[in-house]
């Protein structure tokens, strides 16, 4: 293990010559060359405008196909949920169709950042680190961490935890980047889906499971046999839509629709539609955020 | 019997759609195939060529491409050409780069093998006659190579076929995630859908490439 | 606020690792991030290289054992290890994976990940190494047997020192072709939520958005194990390429 460092260094001066093609210019692309057109990179912006769009007629939304009520597919093969009713509403008033992506939680900054889908609406949780990489508009939904886990052994505490529990927490959520900040020695077993991560927590893997506490929450209602032991944990943060960053002229038309959605109670009538059948109307005040300003 | 959550794939348009999904894996390794081939047979012969810069160049393309796992390959070509190329690539389009590099390199390998097999004196009696280079090739070499290839294309074929299962993992929305899709929207009502739909996603695979295998090994054998 | 208190006590790893953060954005590589996340690439490529071993031993000994069934072609076993072949070298390791894993717990068939990873892996692998084997063994021309037979050898002695040895020369090309394959196909273990070399960049990439990074290491890495498991194949090969009869 002596010359590890060494042969890494060797090596990774190698890779970087090689994959430096391919993926070795970095963030370059993603920068916006607006402020500063003197340096004259020939990259073109790697998204598209409203008007783009517009021109276009249609427009690529990245949303969750397995985050059931927020954001999954139905049987029918259509997309649906919290996110979808909006994502829908959005399109229609920009006079647009719908495509919608195929998103996971860990991919959804590099989604916007390379130009893959024009916005993110995939119950993303505004935080500070994911505001430097992406521009966010007005919040539509309240958010914090919960835990769930099985009837006969609730988490009620993550000091709790045995030396060997391991909770399930899926790649790319705040819950992962909460829980390796904050709790460091809990174990956690990743996933990279909510599909996945779902599936094993129902075969027996791990103690419990960390997410948004609206996802836990809808899990627990939606499946016998599962309780929140920790309903909130965390900081008490906004769900909102998201550009890739510097796509102004979209960001600034969202914000605006927004504004018109907040008007006529929008978000109440989403969550009727898509959450009540889940959480009934208890949770509709704390969880729907409507007319706030970003 | 016990639940196997296999009444799942009889709801709504399930099983069509499972289909459907698995058309999209298939579609992008024939496409990327058919895009191979030429590409292999160019490079196989470039291969064999006595330039020490061609040499050096195809043999590193080939021993990159041949050493990265193809998920690593899809995941540099899926976020990093964007980044540094600017290229706004959907998975599907990032697929077919992947499978066509790959394949052209394995075809590219099994072309110059085949073509190195050929004796040189087929070669030197062809100039004799006065065929020109491009001649000796499309003519002469390439028909007798032609045996050699047909089993092992028809078995990269099915490599090929069976790798396409990767592209879940860059959000193409193929046969596995249309799978995942129906486990979720029945999770309440079959909670067994994940061994019904998995299971029959096996099949669905065998039933699609043991065919081509089974061609190829027919050949190996009527052929050797 | 108290949450946000607790926000910002960070574990040395991650404010280490957000340090750089303020740099200059599509600045050089980070070099500052690559110092602090290689001791979890070293993690994952030890769990790579583990189970990647564990699974083709597995497979060798499975591949062995196919093989020698077909070669004595013995009733019943034959036709099940036949299929199993065919079966195991026409699916995709991912959907193997996916089956093992997700769907025959509803079965009462529940496995961790890594003996569900390496259980794939032998699975998949046992049919390629049978594959290997046995046209090695059907390599040995039936001749040599005869006269082994002829001097008195019984069947095992025949076996052991007459038809293995030459039939482990002849498929040694294709076993380093598949070990290269088996030890590539581990990448798909990140679908069952082993830290592997592949998950570990993803999960990094989600976490501190360092894609460029992120990358290069999965490549670097990858090298480091499969560079030398290549150049070692080549040197076997040509050494053993001495070792057969007559040709």
């Amino acid at each position: 293990m002596k010359n590890f460092k060494k042969w890494t260094g060797i090596g990774l001066a190698l890779a970087l010559a090689l994959t430096g093609s391919l993926a070795g210019c970095g963030n370059k692309a993603a920068v916006v060359d607006k402020e500063n057109p003197a340096k004259g990179t020939e990259s073109k912006e790697i998204f598209r405008t409203l008007d783009e769009i517009k021109e276009d007629g249609t427009i690529n939304i990245g949303v969750f196909s397995d985050k059931n009520p927020f954001g999954y597919v139905d049987e029918n093969g259509d997309y649906k949920g919290y996110d979808v009713y909006f994502a829908d509403r959005l399109a229609e008033d920009l006079g647009v169709k719908v495509n919608y992506v195929s998103t996971e939680a860990a991919n959804r900054i590099e989604y916007l950042q390379t130009g893959k889908v024009d916005m993110i609406l995939a119950n993303f949780t505004v935080t500070d680190e994911r505001r430097e990489e992406v521009d966010f508009a007005s919040p539509y939904m309240n958010v914090a961490l919960g835990v769930v886990s099985r009837n006969d052994n609730v988490v009620k505490s993550l000091d709790e935890l045995g030396a060997d529990d391991k909770i399930i927490v899926i790649s790319g959520t705040t819950a992962e980047t909460w829980l390796t900040r904050n709790y460091p020695d809990i174990l956690l077993q990743k996933f990279d889906s909510y599909a996945t991560a779902k599936e094993a927590f129902e075969n027996g893997t791990g103690i419990a499971w960390a997410n948004d506490n609206t996802e836990v929450i809808a899990f627990s209602l939606q499946n016998d046999g599962y309780t929140v032991g920790i309903p909130s944990l965390g900081s008490n943060d906004t769900i909102a839509p998201a550009v890739t960053k510097g796509n102004t002229t979209l960001l600034e038309w969202i914000n605006e629709d927004m504004e018109k959605l907040g008007k006529e109670q929008f978000f109440r009538k989403d969550y009727e539609e898509t959450l009540a059948g889940t959480y009934g109307d208890e949770y509709k005040d704390t969880l729907v955020v409507e007319g706030v300003q970003q | 019997m016990p639940d196997l959550g296999l009444e799942v794939l009889f709801k709504g348009s399930n099983f069509i759609r499972l289909l459907g999904g698995l058309f999209t894996a298939v579609k992008i390794s024939l496409v990327s195939i058919a895009v191979s081939i030429p590409l292999g047979i160019l490079l196989g012969i470039l291969m064999t060529r006595k330039n020490i810069a061609v040499r050096f160049f195809t043999k590193l393309y080939l021993e990159f491409i041949r050493i990265m796992p193809q998920l690593v390959l899809l995941f540099l070509v899926f976020f990093g050409t964007t980044r540094s190329m600017g290229w706004n690539l959907p998975g599907e389009g990032a697929s077919m780069i992947v499978f066509v590099l790959w394949g052209t390199a394995e075809m590219g390998d099994l072309v110059r093998g085949a073509l190195v097999s050929i004796p040189k004196h087929q070669y030197e009696s062809s100039q004799a006659l006065g065929f020109r280079r491009g001649q000796i090739y499309f003519y002469i070499i390439l028909p007798q190579t032609l045996r050699r290839l047909m089993p092992l294309s028809i078995n990269l074929i099915t490599r090929m076929i069976k790798t396409t299962s990767l592209i879940l993992m860059i959000g193409v929305v193929e046969v596995l995630k249309v799978g995942q899709q129906m486990i979720e929207a029945n999770r309440m009502t079959s909670p067994n859908a994940a061994f019904g739909v998995f299971f029959v996603i096996f099949i669905l695979y065998f039933i699609i490439c043991w065919p081509f295998s089974a061609a190829a090994g027919k050949l190996e054998k009527k052929w050797s | 606020m108290p949450e946000h208190t607790v926000m910002n006590t960070k574990t040395p790893l991650w404010s280490k690792a957000c340090s750089s953060k303020k740099q200059e954005r599509g600045a050089a590589v980070d070099f500052t991030y690559i110092e602090n996340v290689l001791p979890l690439y070293r993690r994952a490529a030890v769990l790579t290289v583990r189970l990647g071993m564990e699974g083709i031993f597995l497979a060798v000994i499975t591949g062995l054992f196919c093989a020698l069934v077909l070669y004595e072609k013995i009733p019943i076993l034959r036709q099940i290890v036949t299929v199993y072949i065919e079966v195991s070298r026409n699916t995709p390791l991912l959907v193997q994976l996916f089956f093992i894993y997700y769907g025959l717990p509803k079965t009462g068939l529940a496995l961790t990940p890594e003996v569900c990873g390496v259980a794939g892996l032998a699975f998949l692998g046992g049919g390629y190494m049978a594959e290997a084997f046995r046209s090695g063994l059907e390599g040995v021309e039936n001749i040599q047997r005869e006269s082994a037979y002829s001097l008195g050898m019984s069947r095992a002695q025949t076996m052991r020192y007459i038809v293995l040895p030459q039939a482990v020369s002849t498929s040694i090309p294709a076993f380093v072709a598949n070990v290269i394959f088996l030890l590539k196909e581990t990448s798909v273990f990140s679908a069952i939520s082993l830290m592997d070399l592949m998950f570990t960049a993803k999960d990094l990439i989600g976490l501190y958005y360092k894609t460029t990074e992120s990358l290069a290491l999965l490549v670097v890495f990858y090298l480091m194990i499969l560079l030398p498991v290549s150049i070692a194949g080549a040197v076997l090969e040509r050494k053993v390429r001495y070792a057969g009869f007559g040709t």
